[in-house]
């Protein structure tokens, strides 16, 4: 029996519209975080992602102004570098993405550029992974430790700011 | 790797993309694999009757977008499965545009 796909759970799509997280209004808090994110680790793109069954959609993000995904405010899900810790609830790092196994065809790689990507996944209190925040660059890069600390600290804050959008 | 326009013999697809429009068979799998096929399916039929379009004659993107809007209007999960249509749709279309604008720009 193979174990259902954690993308499709019913309960954890519900969390998100529970948590009110498909709004397009741009967040100021969540930008906040991801420009952090992105300051902290000297990246030029942050995301608060939200993985949906088949998108991945942007609840906050630093700079991505000017870039198609700016103004889509999410991509397809086939695509995301984020569904990787939604299915195993870890962070997931990318040092060169052109040779990732799994990513290696990305359009993302492929036709954006994208080389570099670490994330730590967003945990509700009822523990279920809405998402990630993620840090991304155009240049292979190591990342350490203490970067991924920084990370998931700063997702903890996301996910407090989240909480309070809790529908009543 | 230079930008190609979608392929002629499917101009729904983006070849360097590998994405293709999304359609009205797409949107009912998703339902499934979420709700199951009995749900699922129920849910798409009103989501068509609220969109005023014919269900399994969505046809075209506009009334893909209507009937996902009608989707989302169910809220919780159901709500999230038509975000996702919509942001695929929206992908398909700006990228379709980026690449169209980047063949113009191609000197002849």
């Amino acid at each position: 029996m193979t174990r259902a796909d954690p993308l499709h759970d019913v309960a954890r799509l519900q969390e998100i519209a529970d948590l009110r997280l498909l709004s397009t209004d741009i967040d100021p808090i969540l930008q906040d975080v991801a420009s952090r994110a992105a300051a902290r680790l000297g990246m030029p793109v942050s995301l608060v992602s939200v993985v949906l069954d088949e998108a991945l959609h942007v609840a906050g993000s630093h700079g991505i102004d000017g870039l198609w995904l700016g103004e889509t405010g999410g991509h397809p899900v086939e695509w995301s570098f984020c569904a990787t810790s939604v299915r195993t609830r870890e962070p997931f790092v990318v040092q060169n993405a052109a040779e990732h196994p799994d990513h290696r065809t990305n359009p993302l790689v492929t036709q954006d550029g994208v080389r570099c990507y670490a994330g730590v996944p967003l945990i509700s209190s009822r523990g279920f992974v809405l998402g990630n925040l993620c840090v991304v660059g155009l240049e292979e890069r190591v990342f350490v430790a203490d970067e991924i600390a920084a990370l998931r600290s700063l997702a903890v804050e996301a996910v407090l700011r989240i909480e309070e959008r809790r529908a009543p | 790797m230079p930008e190609m326009p979608p392929s002629p013999s499917n101009p729904t697809r983006i070849p360097v993309y590998d994405f293709s429009v999304p359609t009205e068979a797409d949107a009912v799998a998703a339902l499934h694999r979420v709700w199951g096929p009995e749900r699922g399916e129920r849910l798409w039929l009103d989501a068509c009757r609220s969109a005023g379009v014919r269900p399994g004659r969505v046809t075209d993107v506009a009334q893909l977008e209507r009937a996902a809007a009608a989707l989302g209007a169910a809220g919780g999960a159901t709500a999230t499965v038509a975000r996702s249509i919509e942001i695929r749709l929206r992908t398909h279309a700006r990228l379709a545009a980026k690449i169209a604008d980047a063949k113009t720009r191609i000197p002849t």
